[in-house]
């Protein structure tokens, strides 16, 4: 007779407290869905040979004001190898050959509060560690980080990769 | 040292039987000795025996057995049930425990849901100012020498160069 008296009661808190915690796992799946909604970005590698001659640059890398300030200025010349397009997926290896045998390894590691991207680079020849280990940044979408320094041809590579979510993987 | 006796003192212990034997006598003597003595004793002996007869009278019609009696049997009596009124029990205490539980029911709840509801949540990208450029986190040059420079952008951004220099590597 007491419990059916104090049923409506018992319900109303049963529901508030389903509610509250309805909103927790709400609101936290929020924040999940955030991560994973940025779980795949689109980026662009930009393998650039560059050389002290005097010649030609291409239209493309123009437009790249960075490419003619130090420590770039001192090429005359650039030319684009290669611009593979790849999804970053976080904790996946997105690979990228480079010309002189190396790999470029990129690795989303998780979409920063300000939206910055958190990326893991390293530049090797397969199973070596040869050249560059280990390298993390936090790049803005569409601007890109720069790893240079590498002899090819008698020039000298430079790779740009740019993480943006605008770009459209191949 | 014997206190003297006024006669009014004698008198009042003669007629009250307080008086020895000897000045009893003597009291009498002096009042049957005069004709005020004797209507002084007449008119006391008189007023004497009014008052035993009121007295006798008095306790004569008071039945001191059937009074004490009559209290005896009250006393011994067996107390009779007071009627109480018509009431219900009310069960306040487990009502109590009952409605407690379910205000702490609700301050629990309400304190999950204004917890989350306070909970600051991670700032979205469209909250904050959102940073431009790139930086460097971490590096490992390996076996090489590096250095990490900082370029600017077309918009004023800061853009990481990381710069390794190292022997051409030739195709495996």
């Amino acid at each position: 007779m007491s419990l059916i008296r104090h049923l409506p009661a018992f319900a109303i808190l049963l529901i508030c407290s389903a509610a509250s915690v309805a909103l927790a796992q709400s609101s936290s799946l929020v924040r999940s869905d955030r991560a994973a909604s940025t779980s795949s970005v689109p980026a662009e590698v930009l393998v650039v040979l560059a050389k002290e001659e005097p010649g030609e640059i291409d239209a493309q890398l123009k437009k790249m004001t960075a490419l003619r300030r130090p420590p770039f200025n001192a090429f005359r010349s650039m030319k684009i190898l290669s611009q593979p397009k790849l999804t970053l997926t976080p904790g996946k290896d997105a690979l990228v050959s480079l010309p002189n045998g190396r790999r470029v390894k990129l690795t989303l590691l998780r979409v920063m509060p300000d939206g910055r991207y958190k990326v893991k680079a390293a530049i090797n020849r397969p199973d070596k560690s040869d050249y560059l280990p280990l390298l993390q940044v936090v790049a803005s979408a569409g601007d890109p980080f720069f790893v240079a320094g590498q002899t090819y041809q008698g020039g000298t590579l430079i790779v740009g990769v740019i993480v943006d979510p605008k770009k459209t993987a191949q | 040292m014997e206190s003297v006796k006024t006669e009014d003192e004698k008198l009042q212990m003669f007629f009250d039987g307080e008086l020895a034997p000897e000045e009893e006598a003597a009291v009498r003597r002096s009042l049957e000795g005069s004709p005020e003595g004797m209507v002084q004793l007449r008119e006391w002996k008189q007023l004497r025996e009014a008052m035993k007869n009121a007295s006798k009278d008095w306790a004569g019609e008071i039945d001191s057995d059937a009074l004490f009696a009559r209290i005896e049997s009250e006393i011994s009596a067996p107390v009779a049930p007071i009627e109480q009124p018509a009431l219900r029990v009310v069960p306040g205490s487990r009502e109590r425990r009952v409605w407690g539980g379910v205000a702490t029911g609700f301050a629990a709840a309400a304190a999950i849901f204004l917890a989350v509801m306070a909970w600051p949540a991670e700032p979205t990208i469209d909250s904050v100012s959102v940073a431009r450029g790139s930086e460097v986190l971490e590096v490992d040059f390996g076996p090489n020498t590096g250095t990490i420079f900082e370029v600017e952008g077309g918009a004023g951004e800061s853009l990481a160069v990381v710069w390794i220099d190292d022997e051409e590597v030739g195709l495996p």
